[in-house]
């Protein structure tokens, strides 16, 4: 008995001088700025997402650029999607970076930077549909991941909350059920799309776009109410698109150049 | 931290409707996992190793893996192959039904087995015959001493019939989720969620304190 009370003391101690040495390596980083706590969900190819169990993604880097430009030091922690939306509403985190879509609904919640990233929507569907355009899909039981700006484009054309409109926990469950046959067709982010397809080359689907029924959507990183770094995160963001970083991150992981004329305030 | 009422008015009617979906499928799960688990368990119970070997798997598959596993596997592989078409709410009538069933089946070999031997033997010596004896001596006994462990799996598979909203069937935790998505906010729709939940179980609760009122012949 005495034994494993001594044994629980050391590790009790190990893990108090473990927090300890932590904390003031932080406070020795040089900066006056605090180090802010950052949240994510590390579930979204390829915006942030685990590999081997580290979070990586365009906006882990794009995050690592703005806090060097700003001036921070930051602690990321990957907490899931709901642990996300209550720690930065309760001011516990600073700040969220998940490709979370900007919506008015979601400001009434939420301060979001200036848009970083502008992403469009495309319609995948079995090949043989004939699906030409949004409205198409009309008549059609459509799959779309819950709570994403998705799932409200097809809410626009199908009605809100409709019977046809299928939400799924995640898109690949949504691209799953396609397959499946339990939906018609997927809407989903141009990104995610392009993905999905080219890692399923065996699955018999076809995709468009349509930029006359789905308008852009803007990705903002999310702050509480009333967040006084906002500002700050800004400006950085501003001076990254304008002197090319952006671009540079944005090619790394899209292969592309961005259009960032929509992006620059 | 401000509480917006207005998203719970917005989704109540959808809440309504999921509620409507989660008693039907919890009732029919409940119907269907007796009757199976009841053949099971004598299934189980067979002094043939042989008749014996596939319900003891059956039972080891079902409470060994994890629901959300075999609802996935169900939906998306199995009844797919085995019936051609399927829908979230089908397929998650039919997981809970065969999970539910594993589980009834060890309540009711419980109770069986937990009636006295000798009042077997005695029926035995009276002339009935195996059917019998089961209908009119061991089943009376075993079914009352069964209502208290089966009423907890009752409730334990009303919860777990939200897990449907991972395939998109449009139950209360699918509701909860939407509106969650909608607004980014986790404390309304997820109190609304348990709160129609607590509803729920409790009134089986009370129904299941009555029935075991209603059974208890002392």
């Amino acid at each position: 008995m005495n034994r494993w009370i001594k044994g629980f003391a050391v590790l009790l101690l190990a893990v108090l001088v473990a927090c300890g040495t932590d904390d003031s390596a932080d406070q020795n980083n040089g900066s006056d700025k605090p180090t802010l706590k950052v949240v994510t969900e590390a579930g979204f190819m390829p915006f942030t997402y685990l590999d081997k169990g580290e979070v990586v993604g365009f906006d882990i880097d794009l995050l690592a650029a703005v806090m060097e430009e700003a001036g921070y030091n930051y602690e990321l922690e990957n907490v899931g999607w709901d642990a996300m939306l209550l720690s930065v509403e309760q001011g516990d985190a600073d700040l969220a970076i998940a490709g979370v879509t900007v919506n008015e609904e979601r400001k009434q919640s939420y301060d979001f930077s200036s848009p970083y990233f502008e992403s469009t929507h495309k319609i995948i569907f079995r090949s043989g549909e004939n699906i030409t355009s949004g409205q198409d899909i009309k008549d059609l039981k459509v799959g779309v991941q819950s709570g994403t700006t998705g799932a409200e484009a097809v809410e626009k054309i199908l009605g809100k909350n409709a019977d046809n409109i299928s939400k799924y926990d995640s898109n690949t469950l949504a691209l799953t059920s396609l397959q499946s046959g339990d939906v018609d067709a997927v809407v989903t982010d141009n990104v995610v799309a392009d993905e999905y397809v080219a890692n399923n080359p065996e699955a018999d689907v076809e995709m468009i776009s349509d930029p006359d029924t789905f308008e852009s959507e803007y990705y903002g990183i999310m702050f509480p109410k009333g967040s006084d770094i906002k500002e700050d995160i800004d400006a950085a963001l501003q001076t990254l698109i304008e002197n090319g970083t952006y671009a540079e991150i944005y090619k790394e992981w899209f292969g592309v150049e961005p259009d960032t004329a929509a992006l620059e305030q | 931290m401000d509480f917006r009422f207005d998203i719970i008015v917005e989704y109540f009617p959808f809440f309504m409707k999921g509620m409507g979906l989660t008693i039907l499928m919890s009732v029919i799960g409940v119907l269907m996992g007796c009757i199976l688990g009841f053949f099971i368990a004598l299934g189980k119970m067979s002094s043939v190793w042989i008749v014996r070997l596939p319900f003891v798997w059956y039972i080891n598959f079902l409470r060994g893996t994890p629901l959300l596993v075999q609802l996935f596997l169900f939906h998306y592989a199995v009844l797919p192959t085995v019936i051609g078409e399927t829908t979230p709410v089908i397929s998650v009538i039919v997981t809970l039904s065969l999970n539910s069933s594993a589980y009834v089946a060890e309540i009711f070999r419980a109770g069986l087995q937990s009636i006295d031997k000798g009042q077997a033997e005695a029926a035995h010596s009276l002339g009935m015959n195996k059917f019998q004896v089961m209908r009119h001596v061991l089943l009376p006994q075993a079914f009352k001493r069964s209502i208290p462990p089966l009423g907890n799996e009752f409730i334990v598979l009303l919860k777990d019939s939200s897990l449907g909203a991972m395939i998109a069937a449009q139950e209360i935790l699918y509701w909860g989720r939407a509106a969650s998505g909608q607004y980014l906010r986790v404390w309304e729709p997820y109190l609304m969620v348990a709160l129609l939940y607590l509803i729920l179980t409790l009134g089986l609760t009370y129904l299941l304190n009555y029935i075991e009122r209603r059974f208890d012949v002392k």
